[in-house]
């Protein structure tokens, strides 16, 4: 029922391309000179990674000087046979009608050594003969197998757009479907695509084709899925590999946060470390992790998050001994990230009133916190004119009050002798 | 009717009316007699004077307006290199102004520093030191770098003695107009340890429940000072309930803010209260004793004391299996 917009939304006209205004400008320029007469080279060669608009500007490129596009790709010619039978169209200068002709050898790359034993030699006979442009097209264009038929190609590289580049775009497309977004969000597909526009406008489809608007909560949980799946990947590594070497090789190849993905460890280890001795082990070696960690705290000497990942990974993943796999555990978000989450207004609070502490009393308001409000706390829930004379003599304010008091009615109780 | 905390109103003006510690208090006068101090260091446990002893010291050394001459910053809530570089220099590089050529930073829970800051600050220390002597307090000497003790003159404060402690506590509860007799005394001392401060608290959050302070209202704010059912907690974790166990752990230490190091203390005294063969007494203390010392080292509490409860839950497998 629906068209994939890549193909419903491709440029008709070069003009459209986005991106790669100079290795186009290079293209046409050879393309127009063969109305003068064969050009010293007979092929252009344009390389670049996947999803740069290579096909694309040749196909518009021809559908805007009124060219014939003949075409192939990998899996039409795979034999120097097959590329024969093909070279016959090319040495014609054009078709019946008059019309000039243009040939495309998309996906160079796709010939193999043996299965398409010949192909990339049958090409460099297409092109010797060629009385028409040859382009071809291929990621590498330095692969060792063109080293002959590069001699005879003008190389063009295509390059990645840029993200504004493909943003604008999709924000073209956005308007021709009658989708409303913001610019950071299709900047956001655009930078997730790997500036690979092909695959951002597939995303962009599977994300908003049916909407009318397009939030940042939309997309955001791609990043998140991405996230997890790395680090769902180290847990069962680290968990049940057996193996030091594995494990690290596994977090190393992720580019994860240190902190973050202690946490993640630390969290699940107990859900999947049944036997007692071997849950021992495993917190043995995050509690000396956790040591490398606040060593590196204080003294700032980051060389020894080495040893850090050496506890968490390597020591975690030898710890299981007997535990046998009980079934799917699922992965568990880190529950005192939540846990700090849902305490964050209660922890700002203790610690306004820890710097209130802290002007009078000589104590840190770190210190305060823990050696001083519990005791606040049961003066004000029990005694409100003790309680009265303290809230003036520390400067506290009503919330601040209300904390210390456990509730409004006290709070009021004390507030009234205040007055 | 004005209160304030006990722990301030109650706090030694001057060296003079230090009772404890009887002989750095003795040679801090001597540096006051001579007008003249060093840079210092000031060692100790909680609640044993340390930061008592120094604003004394200042306050003696410049008379009554000796707060115009000090300034007190608190590693903790100010940690970083910048502090050192910007605040700590600023106050250290002008020149007082009075009879005291140089002014006095005290340098509260200085064992905190990172040691860049450290680094930073013995530059300052050694640049300045004609305009500002430097107080540094911390827990454990240890933990500050080596250049710097050197340049520094050693004090190491010891918990109180029991008669100081008493002493203090009667005089406090006279002026308050509280009760405190005998069981309530004990108990203070037997649940603070000669932690002055703690046991200041301790003894006004009492006053605050009842005129009369025995050992049952002291025990009570205690409880209510540290909600910690530590003993359900270490019955979990030696049924293998892991999990369950360091959710108790979790909701004391980030809801209820108590501190790990009373949880420690509450383990290790719940082990030996408990009617566990010696034999495993003995060896969970050596568990214990290795967490609480990893704890000291700085790292994460409730990491550390999880580690610990997966060692209980070890051990009682053990102990089922009669090893």
């Amino acid at each position: 029922m629906h068209a994939a917009w890549t193909v419903k939304h491709k440029p008709h006209s070069l003009s459209e391309v986005i991106g790669n205004s100079n290795a186009i400008q290079k293209l046409s320029k050879w393309v127009k000179s063969w109305e003068k007469g064969v050009p010293k080279k007979r092929a252009a060669f344009l390389y670049g990674p996947p999803g740069v608009g290579k096909t694309v500007s040749v196909e518009t490129m021809a559908n805007d000087s009124g060219m014939e596009l003949v075409e192939r790709n990998a899996s039409d010619y795979r034999t120097a046979d097959a590329v024969e039978r093909f070279a016959g169209l090319a040495s014609q200068y054009g078709t019946l009608d008059g019309r000039r002709r243009l040939i495309l050898l998309d996906e160079m790359d796709g010939i193999t050594g043996t299965a398409d034993r010949g192909g990339v030699r049958a090409a460099i006979e297409v092109v010797k003969e060629a009385r028409c442009p040859v382009v071809l097209a291929a990621n590498d264009a330095y692969d060792r197998k063109f080293s002959t038929l590069r001699k005879y190609c003008l190389l063009i590289e295509f390059s990645k757009p840029t993200v504004l580049q493909i943003a604008s775009h999709l924000k073209r497309i956005c308007r021709q479907e009658g989708i409303e977004a913001d610019d950071n969000v299709l900047k956001f597909v655009a930078e997730r695509s790997g500036r690979d526009v092909r695959s951002a406008v597939n995303d962009l489809q599977a994300l908003a084709q049916g909407r009318k608007r397009l939030t940042h909560e939309d997309v955001s949980w791609l990043a998140e899925r991405d996230r997890k799946e790395v680090i769902f990947n180290i847990l069962r590594t680290v968990f049940y590999s057996g193996d030091t070497w594995e494990a690290k090789k596994a977090s190393d190849a992720a580019d994860v946060d240190a902190d973050m993905l202690f946490e993640w460890i630390y969290e699940n280890v107990p859900r999947h470390f049944t036997d007692p001795r071997d849950l021992a082990r495993a917190m043995n070696a995050l509690s000396l992790a956790d040591i490398y960690r606040g060593r590196i705290r204080s003294t700032q000497n980051w060389s020894l998050l080495k040893y850090v990942f050496d506890f968490m990974i390597g020591g975690v993943a030898v710890a299981r001994e007997r535990s046998k796999p009980g079934g799917w555990v699922p992965f568990k978000f880190p529950g005192r990230i939540m846990v700090m989450g849902q305490t964050k207004g209660l922890r700002a609070r203790q610690s306004s009133i820890g710097m209130k502490i802290r002007k009078r009393c000589h104590i840190s308001s770190v210190r305060a916190v823990k050696e001083v409000i519990p005791y606040l706390r049961i003066i004000f829930e029990s005694n409100a004119e003790m309680a009265a004379g303290l809230t003036s003599w520390l400067d506290l304010d009503e919330d601040m009050l209300e904390y210390l008091a456990g509730g409004k009615r006290q709070a009021n109780a004390i507030a009234k002798r205040l007055a | 009717m004005s209160f304030e905390m006990w722990t301030e109103k109650y706090r030694p003006r001057s060296l003079e009316e230090i009772m404890n510690q009887k002989e750095i208090v003795e040679r801090l006068k001597s540096f006051t007699n001579a007008r003249n101090i060093p840079h210092c260091i000031f060692a100790g446990p909680p609640g044993t004077g340390k930061t008592t002893a120094a604003l004394c010291l200042a306050h003696d050394l410049y008379g009554e307006g000796w707060r115009e001459h000090l300034m007190e910053l608190n590693a903790s809530d100010e940690r970083g290199i910048n502090v050192v570089r910007e605040t700590v220099k600023t106050f250290a590089r002008t020149r007082s102004i009075g009879e005291i050529p140089f002014k006095i930073l005290i340098l509260d829970e200085a064992d905190n520093m990172t040691s860049d800051a450290q680094q930073a600050l013995r530059r300052t220390m050694e640049r300045f030191t004609e305009t500002c002597r430097f107080i540094l307090i911390c827990n454990y000497s240890g933990k500050i770098i080596e250049p710097i003790q050197s340049r520094c003159a050693p004090f190491r404060f010891s918990y109180l003695r029991r008669e100081d402690h008493d002493t203090y506590l009667r005089a406090i509860v006279e002026k308050e107009n509280v009760e405190l007799p005998d069981t309530g005394l004990n108990a203070i001392f037997d649940v603070c340890e000669g932690d002055l401060r703690k046991a200041v608290n301790t003894l006004q959050a009492a006053a605050s429940l009842d005129r009369e302070i025995n050992s049952e209202t002291v025990y009570s704010v205690v409880g209510r000072a540290n909600p910690t059912d530590v003993k359900d907690m270490i019955t979990q974790a030696m049924k293998g309930e892991f999990i369950e166990a360091r959710k108790q752990l979790r909701d004391m230490i980030v809801r209820s803010g108590v501190a790990g190091s009373d949880i420690i203390k509450q383990i290790h005294s719940e082990i030996f209260r408990s009617g566990l063969p010696d034999k495993w007494k003995i060896r969970l203390a050596d568990a214990v004793g290795e967490i609480d010392f990893r704890m000291v080292q700085g790292a994460n509490e409730e990491v550390q004391l999880s580690a610990l409860l997966a060692r209980l839950g070890e051990a009682g497998l053990e102990m089922k299996r009669g090893s």
